[in-house]
């Protein structure tokens, strides 16, 4: 008969939870490294940062010109005015800076929820079959002196047996990988002093 | 799959021409480009198409990131990137 307790005894489960959690071990080593070389290339690119753009307006008023091109003038002999407006730009001056800096993040992984299923389908049967053939025969004859009888008899017994056993099995793995914000100690701290006033320069940390 | 943003970092020096192919590789493969820098392209794409982009012989890394709103710049960034990517995407209208 069989042993479901014994086939289920079998499964290597301390072999597949290893090999899975060293699968997962190695990978989480792989994504971290490549994350690693993401911050290097992030705080490698540059690009020119310009701080600020200001415009300013003022007033620009203006005589309004016939179409002959001469100043226009009202009846009075006042010249006609309209209020113009000048708008001068002033862009600051740009400095480079790190997309690390600016505020794209390298994308660190976590693997969580891992699952290890294992189904099995243990079948098992038996069929017998037995088959009992009983004859008797009596043959009898009587002469005058002599009288005779036979008897004979036979017995045809059939047995057969079948039997069968199959065990199939199937497992699955499945881990969920998820992105995670990247560790503090693997991001550089940014300081900012602010100077902009020499009498109460400050500094934060972000 | 989704769409994620992603650094594609180049092979070696600059040049024109392997930034185009790289740009190239990605559109083909339903990315879009963020920004253009001399040490990569950011873009957007499929993470399906990851290995495809990553196979191109100029490219040295392909790896996913993030914009840190408190970034100090990121609001710039932010802007630059929906522009690009507004110029990029086509609707269609039946």
């Amino acid at each position: 008969m069989p042993n479901v307790g014994a086939e289920l005894a079998s499964v290597p489960f301390g072999k597949m939870i290893y090999d899975m959690a060293s699968a997962i071990a190695r990978s989480q080593i792989a994504l971290d490294k490549a994350s690693i070389s993401l911050v290097k290339v992030l705080a490698k690119t540059t690009f020119d940062y310009v701080p600020d753009v200001v415009e300013t307006l003022t007033p620009n008023p203006r005589q309004v010109k016939n179409a002959n091109g001469t100043p226009m003038v009202d009846g009075d002999g006042n010249p006609v005015m309209i209020t113009g407006v000048l708008v001068t730009t002033d862009v600051g001056k740009s400095f480079p800076l790190t997309l690390l800096q600016a505020g794209v993040n390298p994308t660190f992984y976590q693997f969580t929820n891992s699952t290890i299923e294992v189904k099995m389908a243990i079948t098992s049967t038996q069929e017998s079959q037995n088959t009992l053939d009983v004859g008797v025969s009596v043959t009898a004859s009587a002469d005058f002196l002599f009288a005779s009888g036979s008897v004979t008899s036979h017995v045809n017994f059939t047995s057969s047996n079948k039997y069968s056993y199959s065990v199939t099995g199937s497992s699955s793995m499945s881990t969920t990988l998820v992105p995670v914000p990247p560790p503090k100690n693997m991001m550089p701290r940014f300081f900012l002093v602010n100077a902009m006033d020499p009498k109460a320069i400050s500094i934060s940390q972000s | 799959m989704a769409m994620q943003m992603y650094i594609v970092a180049f092979n070696g020096e600059f040049t024109q021409e392997k930034s185009r192919d790289v740009q190239h590789r990605v559109k083909d493969r339903g990315g879009f480009i963020l920004m253009v820098a001399k040490t990569g392209v950011i873009v957007a794409m499929d993470d399906s198409q990851v290995p495809a982009v990553e196979q191109h012989p100029a490219v040295s890394l392909v790896g996913g990131v993030t914009l840190n709103p408190r970034g100090y710049a990121a609001d710039r960034l932010q802007r630059i990137f929906a522009e690009n990517l507004s110029k990029q995407l086509e609707i269609k209208t039946e």
